[in-house]
């Protein structure tokens, strides 16, 4: 019997099936001869725009026409197009165009045209393709500097800069979030900063940043409330409250709100904070989309070498005895003190039993995120104590606590952390004209999102961000850069260009938040007692002449014609960063890069790429298949995926770039399903060693059982 | 105290629990994981346990924004889908599975059938979790309604409930097998469909969990099958060949009317088909017998197909969702060796 019917209409609804879906599964699928079907890729990429983008774009004569239109109906933004002359405008935007941008994969203008393409209020035409996103994006950067902008333009349309998703998302829309990344918000034991936070936390999602909170200060389960013993019933619930509050606000649907929690290590509730994330844990402590962070001080991994129990102090009664929240303490100083004090209640479980049980719940969940406090405190140019970090761990900043009035107004306005980001494409910086104006503009780039930033509905992160004009400068395609020189990720000259990319990197960086110092005549707030101040931040970079250790690495500085900054070039940034200061208390932060590298072509971060035929699902998207940048029939050598080149490389590449970075290194682990809880512990302290400040997402691969996988899948092939 | 016969081994001397049935006297024996006669049996046990979920670990909630924008149609083909699928896992949880260890092998297998048994209660379970978040109780009770009154869907149960109750252990296995490679799959095309086209994106995270276990219920039942087939004659052989390809159409031509109800007013009948072979060849496979279709008829869609593949690990991004590749690890404590800095 036969079902198939030839005449049936062309479905539209949910059970419209897409050529260019078929298409690019077929990446996933190898073709007669064994081989990876990329063609089949950029088919599918060619269908997409073919097929959907081009019939679903508003067309417009000229250029002015359409930016009059956007304006007009409320979908750009006038004043920052009024900033500049109309023939500029209409130029750079020509001048855009003639670059003649191609998405690379089909995943990169899937996303693109899902993601960030400005629509019709109505979500059925495309208004803008990359280009016209990219020169919306520069201007609204470049505030009116006609020469920023156009040099914004060639470092986006190049490839060698890329913003991230919400800068890049909301940049001149009229309907927009904020174009800030991230936020870091503290919370102190009392009610007002709880509701207080969780009023934050709904409002900064709705602006679209991932935000994190720290839960160290909260009173552990069981304290006493009004001196009555036995009352608190510590973070578990306040941790329900808070995801709650990120599944109920999304960025004009855009995306779900997501948040993070820290706890310290040494909080009394750490096992119950762990717990929530049980496979088989009770509903009412179950957390499930809420991300959560341990902060681990050295003297954790001291007690787990000497096999003793780790003591858990109770924050309430370290308020009382120290006058200081616990997360201002540092425990690792004050460990032997906390533990002989008799007014400070505290319980005691096994240290090798608290990182075992995180290693299981990493199993299960990829969750706690660590962040070693001791390293990151040490690293940290700024006075105050490092206490958390954000949904990616890679922001680490200063900050202090508020303090609220019973309507939970502020009394007293402390600082919170926001963030801001953007990566540049290694392979294509590489490859500039000139490296550090690249890396500058990037900077000016980044300063000018924090300049516009002012969250008026959280006035703790707005006094943050006034106060440091943070920003985080990152990088991208790291791996995709590496295996495009034939080096293979984590090896000698891999960890060497590493570590040479990031001081070069770091000091052009520097050199251009210095320029802003004293284009502007100003400094971050509490400049005069950073480590850049008094000149030791630099102590490690003039010391000695700090350049590349093989030959292969000096000549690809050579060949690309990139300067490696000399012992002296350190010295007289020194003498000019003394006399003027910085602009920016924090410069860079390496993130994750999940979307924006998808868009410019990057392997992720300087992670080794997780597939050959990486498999991602989003909401948004469905599941689709993205090939690794620059790879083709002849590399594939050099694209080891993450589990095949181990945890030790990918540390060792870490820490290479860790010396040079002032925040963190979103740096996930790799691990096959044969891993046992004590291979997770062993990389753990493996990166501890190694000056790793933070972990993020712990990952399993787990093949099919052998009999049950499909025939000539690649993502099976492994 | 009986004394037992030292020169016989313990598996001769005694029964594991189901025995009593056949041999009220004989000894019990408890089961021992330190013998293990068959290493499938450890192997899958591993992986079961490791693979071990519950639905309320899914964030199902997020997809009632996906779930508002569906069509009335698109609704309905979903939870009649879903409670079809809700059916078949019944069937399986309380006599499928269950039904099996009486014909176990070894003692281990009976202990694997109880995990499967559990499992396919949560699977049926995590139908209703669906459901209870995304619709209401009326529609839910419809959706019941239509499964008891179908009289395909009914008759896909007894065609298979009939032989779990029979008395032949060889083809309680075929059926098995049939039912958890190939009937089962035609009610996955949907979530899979969906999941390629983002449309209900947490639902088919759970739906791949379920697909983990499935394909290695199937396999175990097959692999299972041909163990046992092997001890019999070529002529029983020959015969229970015949009944696995004569069910197979039966169960083909059933599913094909079936799926074709649901489907077809989505236009999708004819991948559907398609799949439903591949499916049905896949069966086959893990029974040890060659295609019952030709290639060209099992030409599933290529974004199916490779959402199909149960091991492969999605990249997922935490705004999404919670992921479907995560499992349960294995602890195993650091010496201090591992702390030597």
């Amino acid at each position: 019997m036969t079902i198939i019917n030839p005449e049936a209409p062309a479905r539209t609804g949910i059970g419209a099936r897409k050529d260019y879906h078929a298409l690019n599964a077929q990446l996933n699928l190898f073709a007669p001869d064994g081989s990876i079907q990329f063609d089949k890729d950029r088919e599918a990429a060619e269908e997409y725009l073919r097929q959907h983008v081009a019939p679903n774009t508003k067309q417009f004569g000229t250029v002015w026409e359409r930016l009059e239109w956007l304006v007009a109906n409320d979908y750009y933004e006038q004043a920052f197009l009024g900033a500049y002359p109309r023939e500029f405008l209409i130029a750079l935007h020509e001048h855009a165009e003639a670059a003649g941008h191609r998405f690379q994969t089909f995943l990169g203008a899937f996303k693109f045209f899902t993601s960030y393409a400005l629509k019709t209020f109505d979500g059925t035409t495309y208004l803008e393709d990359f280009s016209e996103r990219v020169v919306a994006t520069a201007l609204f950067l470049g505030q009116g500097d006609e020469a920023l902008a156009a040099r914004l333009v060639d470092e986006m349309m190049s490839g060698r800069f890329q913003p991230a998703t919400p800068t890049f998302l909301n940049a001149g829309k009229a309907q927009r979030g904020e174009l800030v990344s991230c936020f870091l918000l503290r919370l102190e034991d009392n009610l007002e900063s709880i509701g207080r936070s969780v009023n934050s936390a709904l409002q900064l999602s709705k602006r679209g940043g991932g935000v994190a909170l720290l839960l160290t200060n909260l009173r552990e389960t069981g304290a006493p409330i009004k001196k009555i013993q036995n009352q608190a019933s510590g973070v578990v619930p306040v941790m329900k409250i808070l995801e709650d509050s990120f599944s109920y606000a999304n960025q004009l649907g855009a995306r779900q709100g997501a948040g993070a929690v820290y706890l310290h290590a040494h909080h009394p509730d750490i096992l119950r904070f762990l717990d929530t994330k049980r496979e088989n844990a009770d509903e009412k402590i179950r957390i499930k989309t809420l991300s959560l962070g341990v902060v681990i001080p050295d003297v954790t991994f001291q007690l787990a070498k000497e096999n003793r129990d780790m003591h858990l102090f109770s924050p309430y009664d370290v308020q009382r005895e120290y006058g200081t929240a616990l997360s201002d303490l540092s425990v690792n100083d004050h460990y032997d003190d906390l533990v002989a004090n008799p007014r400070i209640r505290k319980t005691t479980i096994s240290a090798r039993e608290f990182f075992k049980a995180l290693a299981e719940l990493q199993f299960e969940s990829g969750y706690p995120y660590v962040l070693f406090e001791d390293t990151v405190n040490r690293a940290n140019p700024l006075a105050g104590h490092i206490n958390m970090s954000n949904l990616c761990s890679e922001i680490l900043q200063v900050n202090t606590p508020s303090r609220y009035d019973a309507a939970i107004g502020y009394q007293e306005v402390g600082r919170d952390i926001s963030c801001n980001l953007g990566s540049l494409n290694i392979a294509q910086a590489m490859a500039s004209p000139d490296f550090g104006a690249t890396v500058e503009t990037a900077v000016r780039a980044l300063t000018s999102v924090s300049d516009q930033t002012d969250v008026d509905a959280v006035p703790s992160v707005a006094a943050g961000n006034d106060a440091s004009r943070a920003i985080g400068l990152g990088q991208m395609n790291l791996h995709g850069y590496l295996a495009s020189q034939h080096i293979h990720y984590g090896s000698e000259e891999g960890i060497d260009f590493t570590d040479i990319y990031f001081l070069t990197v770091t000091y052009h960086a520097i050199r251009a938040s210095n320029r802003l110092a004293i284009e502007r005549g100003q400094t971050f707030d509490g400049f005069d007692s950073s480590s850049y101040a008094d000149g030791s931040y630099f102590d490690k970079y003039t010391q000695r002449d700090w350049q590349p250790a093989t030959a292969r690495v000096r000549e690809l500085f050579a060949a690309a014609g990139v300067a490696i900054p000399t012992r002296r070039d350190w010295e007289a940034l020194r003498a000019s960063v003394r006399e003027h200061g910085i602009y920016n208390a924090y410069l860079q932060a390496i993130p994750p890069t999940g979307s924006i590298s998808y868009v410019n072509n990057s392997t992720a971060s300087i992670h080794p790429i997780a597939a050959k035929i990486e498999i991602r699902k989003e909401g948004k998207l469905g599941r689709v298949y993205y090939p690794a940048p620059h790879m083709t029939g002849e590399n594939l050598e050099f694209y080891q995926d993450a589990y095949e080149i181990g945890y030790e490389k990918i540390i060792d590449t870490y820490a290479a770039a860790t010396r040079h970075v002032d925040q963190g290194l979103s740096l996930t682990l790799f691990f096959r399903d044969t891993a046992t809880t004590r291979d997770i512990n062993k990389a753990q302290i493996y990166a501890w060693r190694a000056g790793i400040k933070t972990l993020y997402y712990v990952r399993l691969r787990q093949p099919a059982l052998e009999g049950t996988e499909i025939e000539n899948c690649v993502s099976c092939a492994l | 105290m009986t004394l037992i016969d030292p020169n016989r081994t313990l598996g001769e001397s005694s029964v594991t629990p189901p025995g009593y049935r056949h041999d009220p006297a004989a000894r019990l024996r408890p089961i021992n994981w330190n013998r293990v006669g068959d290493d499938k049996d450890l192997e899958v046990w591993n992986r079961l346990t490791a693979n071990f979920w519950l639905p309320e670990k899914v964030p199902l909630s997020n997809d009632l924004p996906a779930w508002q924008k569906l069509s009335e149609e698109e609704r309905t083909l979903t939870m009649r889908v879903f409670t079809g699928l809700t059916m078949l896992d019944t069937v399986q949880a309380t006599v499928g599975e269950i039904c099996q260890i009486q014909d176990a092998r070894t003692e281990h297998e009976e202990a694997v059938y109880t995990n499967i048994a559990f499992m396919q209660s949560v699977h049926a379970r995590s139908y209703s979790s669906v459901f209870s978040t995304l619709t209401s109780t009326p529609e839910i009770d419809d959706a019941y309604r239509w499964a008891v009154s179908n009289d395909l869907l009914q008759e896909r149960c007894k065609k298979v409930l009939v032989h779990y109750f029979g008395d032949d252990p060889l083809k309680r296995k075929v059926s098995s097998t049939l039912l958890s490679s190939l009937l089962l799959y035609a009610g996955f095309y949907l979530p899979l469909h969906f999941s390629v086209h983002a449309t209900l994106t947490n639902t088919a995270d759970m739906i791949r969990l379920i697909l983990r276990d499935k394909a290695v219920h199937g396999y175990y039942s097959g692999y299972k099958y041909q163990r046992g087939l092997e001890t019999h004659t070529r002529r029983e052989q020959a015969d229970m060949r015949e009944f696995t390809y004569a069910l197979l159409e039966e169960l083909y031509e059933l599913e094909l009317h079936y799926s074709g109800e649901l489907y077809e007013p989505l236009g999708l009948m004819d991948d559907v088909a398609v799949f439903v072979r591949y499916n049905a060849n896949k069966a086959l496979m893990n029974l040890g017998y060659p295609a019952r279709f030709a290639p060209e008829e099992t030409e599933v869609n290529p974004e199916i197909l490779a959402a199909l593949a149960p091991g492969a690990d999605e990249n997922h991004d935490f705004f999404s969702g919670s992921g479907s590749s995560y499992i349960i690890g294995k602890g195993e404590d650091t010496s201090d060796a591992d702390w030597d800095f």
